[in-house]
Order: structure tokens, then C-alpha cells, then sequence
């Protein structure tokens, strides 16, 4: 685990496994960055939320890599910025991701897609960057604002 | 931390986290239920896509024999989850956990 300044406020981050069975310790790290800063817990499950979808998207679609994924986390005013870092991988911007019908009759709905649009609808902003073969995920959500995105 | 098993009156009463680590767990054993069901989620503190795409899969089944779950104590949060994927119009759901 490190921690660092960044724009004024320490950055925490751990490198964890590209398995599933990682999910655990990464929500032992979110525990322990939500206690120690004192972000807002009304927020912690949309942040548990959005960071097992996008890590577990990572998981299944970039196989060419096995170097771990980095998770940063970041405490901003009212709420806190999340970094998920996937090293030498394809490009893959999941803010590009398809529009689900969630009004579909049942025997139309497919049983994956939903976790990207789920982050998409619940994080307040989201942001893409792939340089260097590094694909980077950046989300900000803020307590009070738990709107979904029409 | 997910457990899943058979109540006292014959429901499915889940608890603790259903995530992508666990939705193996769940699936097996919801193959397993024949008819239409209760499941209590009172205890169910957190639920994922991976959670959501077992329930659907057993709804698509149970529905069609003619059958379906229904959802009970559900928490506010995790029924937020679920307005949200549209599954309100796809489940019985009663809120009511905490």
C-alpha cells in the first residue's frame, strides 16, 4: 500500500490480484480509507458498487495481462475520488458502454451488461484515459448527492 | 461474508454480500429450488450486476414453469438497485429490511 499527496490531499493505493476472490480485500481497504478519512458512509455502497463493477470488468475482459490492478483512493470535499488502473491492456472505455433496455420484458433481459450501466446511472462523474497501454478509470461521488443519471 | 440456505418456513434467506466472488454459491443453490419462492433479503447487506444476473436467471426459469420469486424485507439501498435495473417491473418486491 502507498500513500501520497495529490492535489493537496493523500492518495491511498493498493495493488490487488486480478481474481474475484480479491473482492474481499478490496473492500477491507475501502473499510479502512472510509473510517480513517471520515468519508461520508452514505455513499459506501455506491462506491463498493462501482468499484467491484469496474474491477470485475477488468478481470474478464483483459486477459493478455496478469500484472495486478492498482486502486487508489482519494478523499475530496464531500465525498471521494476512485482510481482503478489496469496495466498493459487493449483499450476499453467502459463510459462508451451500451444503453441497457431496463424496461424489457423479462424473457428479453440479458443476466450481464447491467454492472457498467449501473456505475454509469450511480457515480457523479466518470472519466477515461488509456496511455501507454495503461487503461485508467477515474470516478467522483459525493455524500447528498444520490441521484441516478437520467 | 454471504450465506445462503432454507428458513424455518421453507424460504431462501440470504445474507451478508452477494458480489461476483459469490454468485456461484448463489446459483447453485437457487438451481436447486423447483417452484416459486420467497426469498428474505433482510439480511442481505450488499448485492453487485453478478447478483442481480442470479436472480434473473432463476426468475427466467421459475417463470417459465408459471411461477417467480418475490423479494421480501428487502433494504432501501439494494431496492434502489433494483428501481434502478428495472427490476421492480420484473420481481414481487416488499421493502422492509434495514
Amino acid at each position: 500500500m502507498s500513500r501520497y499527496l495529490s492535489a493537496g490531499r493523500i492518495m491511498q493505493e493498493k495493488k490487488f490480484d486480478r481474481t474475484f476472490d480479491a473482492l474481499k480485500d478490496i473492500v477491507a481497504f475501502t473499510d479502512e480509507f472510509f473510517e480513517h478519512e471520515e468519508v461520508d458512509s452514505s455513499i459506501r455502497s455506491i462506491v463498493d458498487l462501482a468499484v467491484e463493477e469496474l474491477f470485475t470488468n477488468m478481470v474478464k475482459y483483459d486477459t493478455e495481462t496478469t500484472e495486478d490492478i492498482l486502486i487508489g483512493l482519494k478523499r475530496v470535499d464531500n465525498g471521494i475520488e476512485v482510481c482503478l488502473t489496469d496495466f498493459n491492456v487493449e483499450r476499453f472505455d467502459p463510459t462508451e458502454a451500451a444503453e441497457i433496455d431496463i424496461a424489457a420484458p423479462l424473457e428479453e433481459r440479458s443476466e450481464t451488461g447491467l454492472g457498467l450501466y449501473l456505475v454509469l446511472k450511480m457515480v457523479d462523474t466518470i472519466h477515461y484515459e488509456y496511455r501507454n497501454r495503461q487503461s485508467k478509470i477515474t470516478f467522483w461521488k459525493s455524500a447528498g448527492d444520490q441521484h441516478v443519471r437520467d | 461474508m454471504f450465506e445462503i440456505d432454507f428458513g424455518e418456513g421453507g424460504e431462501v434467506v440470504v445474507a451478508g454480500r452477494l458480489d461476483a466472488a459469490q454468485a456461484d454459491k448463489a446459483q447453485t443453490f437457487l438451481d436447486q429450488v423447483p417452484e416459486p419462492h420467497v426469498i428474505d433479503m433482510g439480511g442481505l447487506k450488499y448485492i453487485s450486476s453478478a447478483g442481480l444476473g442470479v436472480l434473473l436467471k432463476t426468475q427466467k426459469r421459475l417463470m417459465a414453469g408459471g411461477g417467480g420469486l418475490k423479494l421480501v424485507n428487502v433494504s432501501n439501498h439494494i431496492n434502489d438497485i433494483f428501481r434502478y435495473s428495472g427490476f421492480d417491473k420484473l420481481f414481487e418486491i416488499e421493502t422492509g429490511g434495514s
